[in-house]
């Protein structure tokens, strides 16, 4: 089978799944007679939404504009944390406890700080995704570092391979499964991290629609920006499980 | 070697305070850069007794919730073990649920529950219910394939299996996820909190923020930090001394 209709095939059935899940939403709704205050039916918050796209539209893109810049940063500052955790394990010793209770540190708690530093601006919220991403990926640099088999690297070696290249021809390739499995779950935590940064007052994003429809227990906007958070959510995460199944193509950990 | 590890810890830990207490002193930073470390410290002593009615509130919130969420999750894993045609129908839901970020569910769960504790409650255990559900099926799913089939043999039915093969095959996965739903419970009740309640950590920090009292939210989140790493470091003792096997 081609890569295209392997893909196509995918698609289809997600069309497929999404529409039995609409179907069983509205019919449940319909059918038991739950009322609009727990669960609207679904029609009707498509048509919210339909009603006012730019205020969605612009949330949604508010949203993750600020999730992608955070989740970037945290990437490549995790990854370089790691390494550099890696190479220096005394280094390592002296950091990496005050990194562990930083992480038990209430992030969002801090999130108030950062807006406060920052003010009500795109980078604040960035800094707080930021902030939720680096941590899981610099741990699992460091692990999927430190799990490559000391042969391997003897062999390299006896054929003259530098530090470098042995960073870049065996010891990163083996760490990338385990840095996706983090990739994965900061890909969930930034949009999380986006999305309450915006709590601490902002004009758009999907978070403040949220609270807005919560002042105004306003249920069927609530659940609309819901669908917009959910949305975000599983495409963020697609599109990271797609990557990894294309550069971890010998199979990763799943 | 051990004793050195923990000597460097505490060293980067100690080179920290002081670098933090030097820059904030010696560059004078206005309190909304950066407090000193011994002003924060000070602060949290000051106002003690409304601190630890605030870091109460919240414990109390999230050790219940987390207990509920514990309970749920691992207790929905087993039943979807045990019969495998609810599990065609529950994880592809409990997926689509999870998809959404808790965060953005606690609105609506204010709504539904009012500003008590109770809304806090339910927010913790969806929270730390799927970290465990997860977890948990994971777990119950590494199970080795022959081993089943052997205790099969012998006539152990599904409960059997699971009792007996399956918990402690996955006691190491369920524990780690109950060491991270410990954060996990703390930062959502805050979070849930900040956005309508009458007393608590998140609500305190919340109302520091609106005073601009910047001192004030240090000593929240120092707080809350002692809160969080005291219940982290109790479920991990508990988990070295349970799975000793590792």
């Amino acid at each position: 089978m081609t890569r295209s209709g392997h893909a196509g095939r995918a698609a289809g059935r997600l069309l497929f799944g999404l529409l039995v899940a609409g179907l069983v939403w509205q019919g449940a709704v319909v059918g038991f007679g739950i009322r609009p205050v727990y669960l609207p039916r679904l029609t009707t918050i498509l048509a919210a939404i339909a009603a006012t796209p730019e205020a969605y539209a612009a949330g949604f893109l508010r949203t993750l504009a600020e999730t992608l810049i955070g989740f970037a940063a945290g990437c490549v500052v995790g990854v370089l944390n790691g390494v550099v955790f890696f190479r220096a394990p005394k280094l390592r010793d002296m950091l990496f406890p005050l990194f562990v209770v930083s992480q038990t540190i209430p992030v969002i708690a801090f999130g108030a700080l950062v807006v406060l530093w920052f003010g009500n601006t795109l980078l604040a919220k960035a800094v707080i995704a930021f902030y939720l991403t680096f941590f899981p990926v610099t741990v699992n640099t460091m692990l999927g570092l430190e799990s490559v088999d000391p042969r391997q690297i003897d062999l390299l070696r006896s054929f003259g391979a530098s530090r470098r290249s042995l960073l870049w021809r065996l010891q990163l390739p083996t760490a990338l499964p385990q840095i996706f499995v983090a990739l994965r779950l900061g890909a969930s935590l930034s949009l999380v991290g986006a999305i309450v940064g915006e709590w601490f007052g902002d004009t758009t994003g999907l978070g403040v629609l949220l609270l807005q429809a919560m002042y105004n227990e306003n249920v069927v906007g609530l659940w609309a920006a819901i669908l917009c958070a959910a949305v975000l959510g599983t495409g963020f995460y697609a599109v990271i499980s797609a990557a990894e199944r294309r550069l971890v193509f010998w199979g990763a950990e799943q | 070697m051990k004793r050195a590890v923990i000597a460097r810890g505490v060293l980067g830990a100690a080179l920290m305070i002081v670098l933090w207490e030097a820059t904030a002193r010696g560059f004078h930073l206005p309190a909304y850069t950066l407090p000193a470390f011994s002003e924060i410290l000070l602060s949290v002593w000051d106002q003690r007794a409304s601190l630890l009615t605030a870091g109460r509130i919240t414990t109390t919130e999230s050790l219940i919730g987390y207990a509920f969420g514990c309970l749920c999750g691992i207790g929905l894993a087993m039943l979807v073990i045990v019969l495998p045609w609810a599990r065609r129908v529950i994880v592809p839901v409990l997926l689509a649920i999870n998809s959404v970020p808790v965060a953005a569910f606690s609105p609506l769960v204010l709504l539904w529950f009012g500003i008590g504790p109770s809304s806090k409650v339910v927010m913790v255990a969806l929270a730390v219910g799927f970290t465990m559900f997860l977890s948990a099926l994971a777990g119950f799913d590494r199970v080795d394939r022959r081993s089943v089939d052997l205790l099969r043999s012998f006539g152990a039915g599904p409960v059997a299996v699971l009792w007996r093969l399956r918990l402690p095959t996955a006691l190491p996965m369920i524990a780690a996820g109950m060491r991270i739903s410990t954060v996990r419970s703390l930062i959502v009740a805050i979070v849930t909190e900040m956005l309508g309640a009458q007393g608590g950590l998140g609500w305190v920090i919340y109302q520091a923020v609106v005073q601009i009292d910047f001192v004030q939210v240090w000593s929240a989140i120092f707080t809350a930090s002692a809160i969080s790493l005291t219940f982290f470091g109790l479920i991990g003792a508990a988990e070295r001394r349970i799975i000793f096997w590792r």
